[in-house]
């Protein structure tokens, strides 16, 4: 079973600092080695719940008979529905988790589009590391697959990371 | 606000994005939509500390609610057109707090066609109430040549 071996067997942490000692500081962050990743099954529930958040409404990612008729012939979640994939697909003990992460910026490339019933997994790692301003920043490169091995979406951050 | 259509765009012309009231409402909502809990977007207390040389004054919002919304102009933009929104690069300049209004704009940079496909380039900005710019960035849409316009 997909979901046995996926995220969805264990409920997810919402208490960041729970694992915090588990994480590792910038000076642990290697650039080139692979975070960590697991499986996640996308469910219509999730991508709706998305939607309602940044208040998506078209039919494409919400009512199966119009997105049935339209040009993807089916649901489809929207494109930056990796906002919830990069915490989806990583463990708790993830430094992307680190209560004060400050997001610097990011960049993302879309090629197809995630859709529910998905089981969606990320190949991810530190790509960069380097001081500017006295603040320390790490560069991550992420790209998500579906479970026929098509890319969905590539993407490329910084984040400054806690003293 | 122009129409997505591939030989009539210009330079100049602008998108228009949705009005998002931010409240800590609707931050926890992205909280639960994204998982992402880090504390700056949770704890008062929390962020009562210095982050280097920044305080913050209490929660902000997700930098990347600014990316979804920016992300939501562009597709409800192009997808009634058939064009695709294939890019999204943004930095965050400002931070956004509960009790502001954000609202994102485009404005067409550029055209250009490749061996395959059409492309324009769009420059983002999300604006809050004070007109302050919290965030900018660059989009790329595919106007493909099967679905002319």
């Amino acid at each position: 079973m997909v979901q046995a071996e996926s995220s969805a067997a264990t409920p997810f942490e919402t208490d960041f600092w729970k694992d915090a000692k588990l994480r590792k500081v910038w000076d642990d962050i290697v650039p080139g080695a692979p975070r960590n990743t697991l499986p996640y099954l996308l469910t219509q529930d999730a991508i709706a719940l998305y939607c309602r958040a940044v208040g998506e409404t078209n039919p494409l990612y919400l009512d199966e008979a119009a997105a049935k008729a339209g040009p993807y012939g089916g649901l489809i979640a929207p494109p930056a529905i990796h906002i919830l994939l990069m915490f989806a697909c990583t463990p708790a003990d993830d430094w992307m988790r680190s209560p004060g992460t400050v997001n610097a910026g990011q960049s993302w490339s879309y090629n197809i589009p995630a859709r529910p019933g998905d089981t969606i997994t990320l190949q991810a790692r530190a790509l960069d590391k380097f001081i500017k301003r006295e603040r320390l920043f790490v560069v991550h490169d992420n790209v998500f697959f579906n479970q026929h091995g098509d890319v969905i979406c590539s993407g490329r951050g910084q984040t400054i990371r806690p003293m | 606000m122009t129409t997505a259509n591939f030989d009539a765009l210009k330079a100049g012309d602008t998108i228009d994005g949705p009005a998002f009231a931010v409240s800590r409402e609707s931050i926890r909502l992205f909280c639960d939509a994204s998982l992402d809990y880090n504390p700056l977007h949770l704890d008062d207390n929390y962020m009562k500390g210095d982050f280097g040389k920044t305080n913050f004054g209490g929660i902000i919002m997700h930098g990347m609610n600014n990316f979804g919304l920016i992300s939501r102009m562009l597709t409800d933009w192009a997808l009634p057109a058939g064009a695709i929104h294939r890019r999204l690069e943004t930095r965050w300049l400002k931070p956004v707090k509960p009790g502001d209004t954000i609202r994102p704009a485009g404005t067409i940079k550029a055209k250009q066609t490749t061996a395959k496909s059409r492309w324009v380039l769009v420059d983002v900005a999300v604006q809050n109430q004070r007109g302050e710019t919290v965030a900018a960035g660059e989009a790329m849409l595919e106007f493909p040549t099967a679905k002319a316009g």
